[in-house]
């Protein structure tokens, strides 16, 4: 295997517990009544996320931005491998990513700013530049 | 470079990429420093413009998501041929198209040109299959 689908098995893991972390607190501050529920706005008044406190709703938001990172960064990493262009380069950028989004995770939940902006565009870069490495 | 499914996958990656960097850049110069560097505890819409970019990235992830099981299987089951080329080819072109035509609000252009690479995409895993 090489490093940088060991950093993409990782990132799933870690955002396997970014997954239960929303979970567990969205549960225990809404109650499963709410959580498992059809979840009608209507009925709920409003949006279930739009109930979380601000420290869980934090947790919600970062999960759901790994989403998105993790859609491009999957594609890097399978790209490099199935082309066979793993280098020291593109090994360094996966688990930079990977540095990146777990730091991300307390920069967000502790509110520390600019820090979660700047760890956010790291993990971004090094995504960034294993794209650019696999195409050149 | 436009010449095989992995190198357009990689190329609309990128592209989309820049599109997220260019409605990261419209936050910035709208929107206060305080706020975007802060947890954004309170929700903020983007409106006009901002708000299209934001939606018309939102589904380009989607696309994206959409489309890498296809490239990598066919890539991976050696499936490639002409036909299946020129389908990402068609994707890449239509996925291009779509971010301004959302942007400018052109109505009927983008709804097309999301259809068309929305059956590209169709077209690939029928390719992998």
């Amino acid at each position: 295997m090489t490093p940088e689908l060991t950093a993409l098995a990782l990132a799933a893991l870690l955002q396997a517990v970014q997954f239960a972390l929303v979970s567990v607190t969205a549960n225990l501050q809404l109650g499963v009544a709410k959580t498992a529920s059809p979840r009608d706005r209507d009925r709920l008044g409003g949006p279930l996320e739009a109930q979380l406190n601000t420290r869980n709703a934090r947790l919600f938001r970062a999960m759901n931005n790994h989403f998105e990172a993790l859609t491009l960064f999957t594609i890097a990493v399978v790209v490099v491998t199935l082309s066979g262009q793993s280098s020291p380069v593109t090994a360094a950028a996966g688990y930079t990513y990977l540095a990146a989004r777990v730091a991300y995770v307390p920069a967000y939940y502790f509110g520390l700013s600019p820090w979660r902006s700047l760890i956010y565009f790291v993990g971004f870069a090094a995504t960034f530049v294993m794209i650019v490495s696999a195409l050149i | 470079m436009l010449s095989s499914e992995l190198s357009i996958l990689l190329i609309y990656g990128l592209i989309t990429a820049i599109v997220l960097g260019l409605k990261t850049t419209g936050m910035v110069a709208t929107m206060d420093m305080g706020y975007l560097l802060s947890s954004r505890d309170e929700k903020r819409t983007l409106d006009g413009m901002l708000g299209r970019m934001d939606r018309a990235l939102n589904n380009s992830v989607v696309a994206l998501t959409l489309i890498a099981p296809a490239i990598l299987a066919l890539t991976l089951r050696d499936q490639s041929s002409s036909n299946s080329i020129l389908a990402a080819q068609v994707f890449l072109a239509a996925r291009v198209i779509y971010v301004p035509a959302y942007v400018f609000g052109v109505r009927g252009l983008r709804t097309l040109v999301w259809t068309i690479g929305f059956l590209a995409t169709v077209v690939l895993y029928f390719a992998a299959l």
